[in-house]
């Protein structure tokens, strides 16, 4: 479900599961953490996703049938890991949107120093119409956009790439959604080139800024999860992700 | 020796000029001890609302002086961190000082010297100024600047722009929030920073001076043990074999 391939210095994870629009469960995420681990040598890393579109988000379906919450509550902790470890990695991430980046696949957004997007993607957090917190991945977002996130995190309408550009959410747009791939893995290379030590400092030095800047700090990422967990299996989130299931809605 | 660094006072705005143009104002630990000096005297100025920033001849600043850094050319392992604190030093005296700062980025203002521009707390240039943070390309870690930057637009792009590295247009530099205007020429751009500096200096020294001190308590300026640990940081990966060779190389093709 994750590919990782590796050419020379530059290492480009893919969401493969294509048939389900990329859908994370707690399985692929599981295995996302580990490639992540093998990219630890890296001078660079791509994140990029394989068919029509980047990542449709938590695969519904799976939480909807699963009333003890376990499901999503897994997911929750895997994205909050998933993005933690990207950003935990010496080597600059350029993360490559095509199609679409919903919910937990916009969250992965915040996972990459430069994000590129194709000028139609949908972009965008639903989740509060379903009942659930996209808080877990406020403090990567709030990071990177600033006080964008607020309206990011709880308008639950859709934006496009164009849109996500002017915010600056996405760092550079890409005219065909089908080059966006192979533009971040060439962004990605171009990064790989530069001297390693003075790249590791910077990336690392940003989040120290920013983390002296916030009053939470390093905490703040899992205060972050905690407040997503903390209303899972609620009669809300229940009530809210059956009936939206039930109507055919895909996640 | 004429003088590396230039104040002048004009009714309730003072230009601080940055005079190496022959070096394109690259910043040698002389060029940063006429700075402070002219610092100092921008303290002591009761009646001045808004202190321009700005540099004489083609650049605005072109960073640090590589002369001094390179360890083999300059005999001495310790100006690197030496010229990384006074800069430091520098940005702290800039973003406290009492008045509005405007950085009229005349031409090139790169690495530090974009770094600079960013402690203001308005920033203008004209469309054909080079702006970057070409820092990682040379294998260097500019820690001192990134707060800076950050403060100006955000850590997210920052860390886009920081870990990219080049050169950044002035239109794009803009769009990020780098800059506040872009002007066509040169000329237009003095004309508008003259017309800006007036309406600014038009404001309440008070009013200004509480309005300043607020926004740099709410967005962590003050926090000077974070630019020191920049300053290290910085010095660090300078002094490090890697960018050591690559500066070396870099110095040997400018001749």
């Amino acid at each position: 479900m994750i590919r990782l391939e590796t050419d020379g210095g530059v290492s480009v994870l893919t969401l493969d599961r294509p048939e389900r629009r990329n859908a994370l469960t707690p399985e692929m995420l599981d295995e996302l953490i580990a490639r992540i681990g093998q990219c630890a040598g890296a001078r660079a890393v791509a994140l990029v996703g394989a068919g029509s579109v980047f990542c449709a988000g938590f695969d519904l379906k799976r939480c909807a049938d699963d009333p003890s919450g376990e499901t999503l509550g897994a997911l929750l902790r895997g994205l909050s890991r998933a993005i933690a470890a990207l950003r935990g990695l010496d080597a600059p991430v350029v993360v490559g949107v095509h199609g679409g980046a919903i919910a937990g696949g916009a969250a992965l957004l915040g996972a990459g120093d430069v994000v590129l997007a194709g000028r139609d993607t949908t972009i965008g957090y639903p989740v509060v119409k379903i009942g659930v917190s996209p808080a877990v991945s406020a403090p990567f977002l709030e990071s990177s956009i600033a006080g964008m996130v607020r309206e990011r995190l709880l308008d639950p309408d859709l934006i496009d790439g164009v849109r996500a550009h002017e915010i600056g959410l996405v760092h550079e747009l890409v005219d065909e959604q089908t080059d966006v791939r192979e533009i971040a893995i060439s962004m990605a290379r171009r990064l790989s080139e530069k001297p390693a030590g003075g790249m590791s400092a910077t990336k690392r030095w940003v989040d120290e800024i920013h983390s002296a800047q916030s009053p939470l700090g390093e905490r703040a990422p899992q205060r972050a999860l905690d407040a997503s967990l903390s209303i899972v299996g609620c009669d809300e989130e229940r009530e809210r992700l059956g009936a939206i299931w039930g109507k055919g809605a895909q996640g | 020796m004429t003088d590396l660094a230039l104040l002048r006072v004009d009714g309730g705005v003072a230009t601080l000029t940055l005079n190496r143009p022959e070096q394109h104002n690259a910043l040698c630990i002389e060029l940063l001890d006429a700075l402070h000096e002219r610092m100092s005297e921008v303290e002591r100025l009761t009646d001045v609302r808004v202190l321009v920033v700005t540099g004489s001849g083609r650049s605005f600043c072109a960073g640090m002086d590589l002369k001094q850094v390179v360890i083999e050319r300059s005999g001495d392992a310790g100006l690197a961190l030496r010229l990384l604190s006074s800069l430091g030093e520098l940005t702290l005296r800039v973003r406290r000082a009492a008045m509005v700062t405007v950085a009229q980025i005349n031409g090139a203002a790169i690495g530090g010297g974009c770094g600079l521009t960013c402690v203001c707390d308005i920033s203008v240039t004209h469309a054909r100024a080079k702006l970057g943070f070409p820092e990682v390309d040379l294998g260097l870690c500019p820690a001192v600047v990134a707060p800076w930057v950050v403060r100006k637009v955000g850590a997210g792009m920052a860390r886009k722009i920081l870990l990219t590295g080049g050169l950044i247009s002035p239109v794009e530099a803009q769009r990020m929030g780098l800059v506040n205007a872009v002007l066509d020429s040169p000329e237009a751009l003095g004309a508008h920073a003259g017309e800006l500096g007036e309406r600014l200096a038009s404001g309440g020294p008070r009013a200004l001076a509480a309005t300043k001190k607020l926004l740099n308590e709410l967005d962590g300026s003050l926090d000077e043990a974070l630019i020191r640990r920049g300053a290290e940081l910085s010095a660090s990966v300078l002094c490090s074999p890697e960018a050591q060779l690559i500066l070396a190389e870099r110095l040997d093709s400018s001749g």
